[in-house]
């Protein structure tokens, strides 16, 4: 990388976050057919976490000299939507950049050269680990906020087409919680200085392999030699029970006891409450606090991993426990890893081991998150290339600088193959193992190992200090001495008022943000008023929805509560739901259509927006009379055609309360006889169907009463006649008496006594004077074509028609056998009784 | 397993955020969106567009140990949009009546308000009552005394209001805040309008494993 090159880049990683790293940098990069001069652009390729991001940076000078000068243009994710590819342009020392991601396509010139070869290498790298890995790219989120207005519209913003539409969308849509609870303690990290300051608390961590001793001595001597009392303890151990039981079922008396022997060997001057006690097999764990700061211990958790026998079992391995101490997130691992002088790759091994594993299932999960970790037990690293004899002679001389260079742990950290990253103190006790027991001499025993600083205690992490880092030699019942360290180190610890001031700060800021990306629309109106509404004679209204706001608004048209529809029955919207880009707009049909009765049509209709608000329409029109959704009882009382007829006689043969006039309907009268003298000969007569305004006309002629002749071919005045039956409010068989009717179907004596003894005269006469017109028109059947059993199946569906419109009909084989009956039968005598 | 714990402090935790659906009702012109617009965004406009539909935003305001995070549907008050109102405070833990101290009539809408909400909403809905012009205190004709006595009859908050003063604007949500019950039941699932507890700022450790993992 060019000097230059590494100057821009520090700057730019300044733009970003430490986590987000700044792989490669591309300057002198300019858009093709941009609307200006479009140079100074600085391609980014920035990696958080295993994803990567490409991001274009505008530089307001032409060599940023700071951060400021740089400002985001788009955010290009490399996920498997994303790929790019180079276009030559002959005779030119540039080429063409080509990055295509969903629909969105961006072009860069980018000059031929070592600079734009390293960097497209690096993209396709990049695109690769994020292909690999499960990618989580929310970290983007927060750049689409920083992009500038006049970016976020240009048509190469990748904020008005993509996915971080998709993300406000989510915010929108009442998803927004889990982002937003992320969001907060994200941000609120961000600005810890603020609201935090750092207070040094000391920490005691200890180590010791008890070489499965019970405990009989007391711990004093290792635990409280400080003068003041320690805020935290970590005391860690190994072998506290080697038994086969404790092995197999993980169960030991041996825990509480050392634990007890623990509590009795702490600090005097100060009370402890233990926080977390972990345990495998052998290896333990504990953490205890001083009681006054028990309450800002938080969101403690522990996890154990074993690496011994078949690299699972808990002979050796860890056990480690994660708090946050006020403000800072504290890891403690307690280790035993392999034994042996020639392991020390197993022993790195198991290291790694233990942190791959380790899951808190609580954020952060592993190890190497936390902010402060201490890494403690019997690491097992032994001295190398040292016979017993010079390892004693050189500690008899004291030249333990001489030992430390032939130590094992120091070596591979040196290599960088175990611990890296982590410190330890200078060590200036002897080595710790291995002891004859109850003594201070070195192992006497055949084997005669030679004595390892085995017992250890690093750390990682910011403002941490060790003040000692010793080893106690008093303690004498296990072949290790056991190791202790204390730490000053620094904590963060919250001033609540700063803190809630932050936090609100955050809340509203979250808040407002939250309320900008709501879906926004205005309507163009919220009163639809139809012309007069007459009988199936649709009319459409149109409004208008256009998206005002930011994000998608994804609109619908809900139910109100208690009702079956998102709209009356007489009314058509389309569409009904959809979704309407910032911007743009959507066309609604409302569509009246009146089949039944009503003087009036009213309906609110609520609009409502994904994730937000509601809005209302209100529906009104008048509707005309007509005869056709009458019932026949009121026809019946009727002199004059319906439209000329004054309200109060219209109401009161709506109401059954004027004498009835007509032996049936003179509307239905009307029709037949025309029929009877116009289309008894007519083929088809029933097929064919006519023209929507002639349809129209024969209504108007009915409704308004006409010295003209019935408007209409046979074929329209036939339909009509249908219609007619079909609309009328109750069916000639009312719903009521339409099972017995297909009951009895199979006889016409019962069908006949049914008729004489259950349907009213109106209803009676109407449906015999019906099925005698039908009967005239069977006798011309060589000129019309009609069988009865045609006739049976229209008219059965017809005169017994469901109560549910437009559902599929029920029963219509059984309708139609009723029908038959009176298509085929003499009616005369039925007309008697009357 | 008793060897196995990681005893839980009562660590000092940040705070639970709870989710409440609140729904404001009164008659038109009472000030209601004035009221909201001057809670989330601290602005007031003396023209006042009519609601026509129910209006949705959210604030949140922060107590001593927990966040409240509102919901806010500020619907309609027009006596036509009445028979809509259930949509909107059903589920509501709690609602805003807003009558005007200058308007004798909507004092008395507020009062059916009232009573619908305390037939119909949720059992626990925690009713506030808003009287609210008080800026126009000289035009006065509902009295505090009058209001105060019935919302005490009526187990309501009550304060006296004003839009375009901000006087008691925040008090009024911050009261009801507060008097929401923040327990375990009463946070929910998300979505369904029912209070809801986003954070636990202390959890339990994680199932206890096997040995010899």
């Amino acid at each position: 990388m060019l000097p230059a090159q590494q100057d821009v880049l520090n700057i730019v990683q300044a733009k970003f976050l430490a986590a987000e790293v700044v792989k490669t940098i591309h300057l002198n990069v300019s858009v093709v057919d941009g609307p200006l001069e479009n140079d100074n652009r600085i391609l980014t390729l920035v990696e958080y976490n295993k994803s990567f991001a490409l991001f274009v940076l505008v530089s307001s000078r032409i060599q940023p000299i700071s951060f400021s000068d740089l400002s985001i243009e788009s955010v290009i994710p490399l996920d498997q939507n994303f790929s790019f590819e180079t276009e030559p342009v002959s005779g030119q020392n540039y080429v063409i950049l080509i990055i295509r991601y969903k629909q969105n396509k961006y072009e860069f010139k980018i000059e031929i050269g070592k600079e734009s070869c390293n960097f497209a290498a690096e993209i396709i790298h990049a695109k690769e680990v994020s292909l690999t890995g499960a990618s989580n790219f929310t970290w983007l989120e927060k750049y689409f906020g920083t992009m500038n207005q006049a970016n976020r519209n240009s048509e190469t913003s990748i904020s008005d087409q993509s996915d971080f539409v998709l993300i406000r969308e989510g915010m929108a849509q009442g998803q927004a919680s889990i982002n937003r609870e992320s969001m907060l303690k994200y941000q609120m990290k961000l600005r810890e200085p603020e609201f935090t300051q750092k207070q040094e608390f000391t920490i005691f961590v200890g180590t010791w392999n008890v070489n499965g001793q019970p405990p009989s001595a007391s711990l004093k001597s290792w635990l409280s030699v400080d003068e003041k009392p320690p805020d935290l303890y970590a005391i860690g151990f190994q072998e506290i029970d080697l038994s086969k039981e404790a092995f197999i079922f993980n169960d030991t008396p041996r825990e509480a006891e050392w634990q007890k022997c623990v509590m009795d060997g702490i600090h005097p001057n100060a009370k402890y409450r233990l926080v977390a006690l972990a345990r495998l097999v052998g290896m333990q764990l504990a953490v205890m606090v001083n009681n006054q700061h028990y309450q800002y211990v938080k969101n403690v958790s522990f996890d154990t991993v074993g690496t011994g026998l078949l690299g699972k079992m808990g002979n050796k391995g860890g056990v480690a426990v994660r708090l946050e101490l006020h403000n800072t997130s504290l890891c403690f691992v307690n280790c035993h890893l392999a034994a042996h002088v020639e392991e020390y790759e197993r022993r790195n091994q198991d290291y790694k081991d233990i942190n791959a594993r380790v899951n808190f299932r609580k954020n952060p999960q592993a190890i190497k998150d936390h902010e402060q970790i201490y890494w403690l037990g019997d690491l097992n690293y032994r001295i190398t290339d040292l016979t017993n004899t010079q390892v004693k002679t050189l500690l008899q001389r004291n030249e333990i600088n001489t030992l430390l260079r032939a130590d094992q742990l120091s070596q591979q950290r040196e290599r960088g193959n175990v611990l890296l990253d982590y410190s330890e103190g200078d060590i200036t006790f002897q080595p710790t193992y291995k002891f004859d027991l109850h003594s201070d001499i070195y192992d006497t025993s055949e084997k005669a190992r030679p004595p390892a600083w085995t017992d250890r205690i690093l750390w990682r992490g910011k403002g941490i200090h060790q003040i000692s880092y010793r080893s106690h030699m008093d303690l004498k019942i296990s072949d290790h001495k056991p190791v202790s360290a204390l730490f000053k180190s620094e904590i963060s610890v919250i001033d609540q008022t700063k803190f809630r001031k932050v936090h609100e700060d955050l809340l509203k800021k979250m808040d407002k943000h939250e309320n900008e990306f709501l879906p926004q629309v205005m309507i163009d109106q919220t009163e639809v008023v139809f012309d007069l509404v007459k009988f199936r004679e649709p009319q459409a209204r149109y409004i208008i929805i256009a998206n005002t706001g930011v994000v998608p608004a994804e609109f619908e048209f809900i139910k109100k509560l208690d009702e079956a529809s998102y709209c009356k029955d007489w009314l058509g919207i389309l569409p009904f739901c959809g979704s309407i880009n910032p911007g743009e707009k959507c066309d609604v049909k409302l569509e009246v259509n009146l089949e039944t009765d009503l003087e009036s049509i009213y309906d609110i209709l609520v609009l409502h927006l994904k994730g937000g608000k509601d809005m209302f329409i209100t529906v009104t029109g008048n509707c005309q009379k007509s005869c056709f959704t009458q019932s026949l009882s009121s026809l019946v009382r009727i002199r004059v055609p319906i439209m000329q007829s004054n309200p109060q006689q219209y109401n009161l043969a709506r109401n059954n309360q004027s004498p009835i006039l007509y032996s049936v309907p003179r509307e239905l009268w009307l029709l037949v006889d025309h029929l009877y003298r116009h289309g008894l000969k007519t083929r088809d007569l029933f097929e064919s169907s006519a023209l929507h305004e002639e349809l129209i006309r024969i209504r108007d002629w009915m409704d308004f009463g006409s010295q003209d002749p019935l408007p209409g071919t046979p074929q329209a005045v036939a339909e009509t006649f249908v219609l007619f039956l079909s609309y009328i409010k109750e069916p000639i068989i009312p719903f009521e008496l339409q099972d017995v009717c297909v009951a009895a179907a199979s006889n016409f004596q019962n069908c006949r006594q049914l008729l004489i003894q259950k349907l009213n005269d109106i209803h009676r006469t109407a449906f015999i004077y019906i099925c005698m017109f039908l009967q005239e028109l069977l006798k011309h059947s060589n000129d019309n074509g009609y069988d009865a059993k045609t006739l049976a199946s229209l008219f059965g569906d017809i005169l017994l028609r469901d109560s549910i419109r437009n559902a599929k009909p029920q029963a219509s084989r059984g309708k139609a056998n009723f029908m038959y009956n009176f298509l085929v039968n003499d009616l005369s005598a039925l007309l008697i009784p009357k | 397993m008793a060897n196995r714990t990681a005893q839980r402090p009562n660590g000092q935790t940040q705070g639970k955020i709870c989710q409440f659906k609140l729904v404001l009702l009164g008659e038109s012109a009472v000030g209601k969106s004035s009221l909201v617009l001057r809670f989330v965004k601290g602005q007031f406009h003396e023209y006042q567009e009519s609601t026509i539909g129910a209006a949705f935003l959210t604030q949140t305001i922060c107590l001593d140990d927990t966040t409240v995070k509102f919901e806010i549907w500020d619907t309609a008050g027009q006596e036509r949009y009445h028979s809509l109102a259930p949509m909107y405070y059903r589920g509501a833990q709690a609602a805003i009546v807003v009558y005007d101290i200058t308007n004798q009539d909507t004092f008395g809408r507020a009062k059916t308000w009232v009573k619908e909400l305390q037939r119909q909403a949720s059992p626990n809905i925690v009713i506030a009552l808003a009287g609210n012009k008080q800026d126009l205190a000289n035009k006065r004709v509902v009295e505090y005394e009058e209001a105060q006595s019935y919302a005490d009859e009526n187990g309501l908050l009550f304060m006296e209001t004003s839009a375009k003063t901000a006087m008691n604007v925040n008090d009024i949500f911050l009261a009801i805040a507060k008097k929401l019950p923040k327990n375990e039941q009463n946070t929910g699932q998300a979505g369904n309008a029912q209070g809801r507890r986003l954070t636990e700022g202390d959890t339990g450790p994680k199932a206890t494993g096997n040995c010899c993992k």
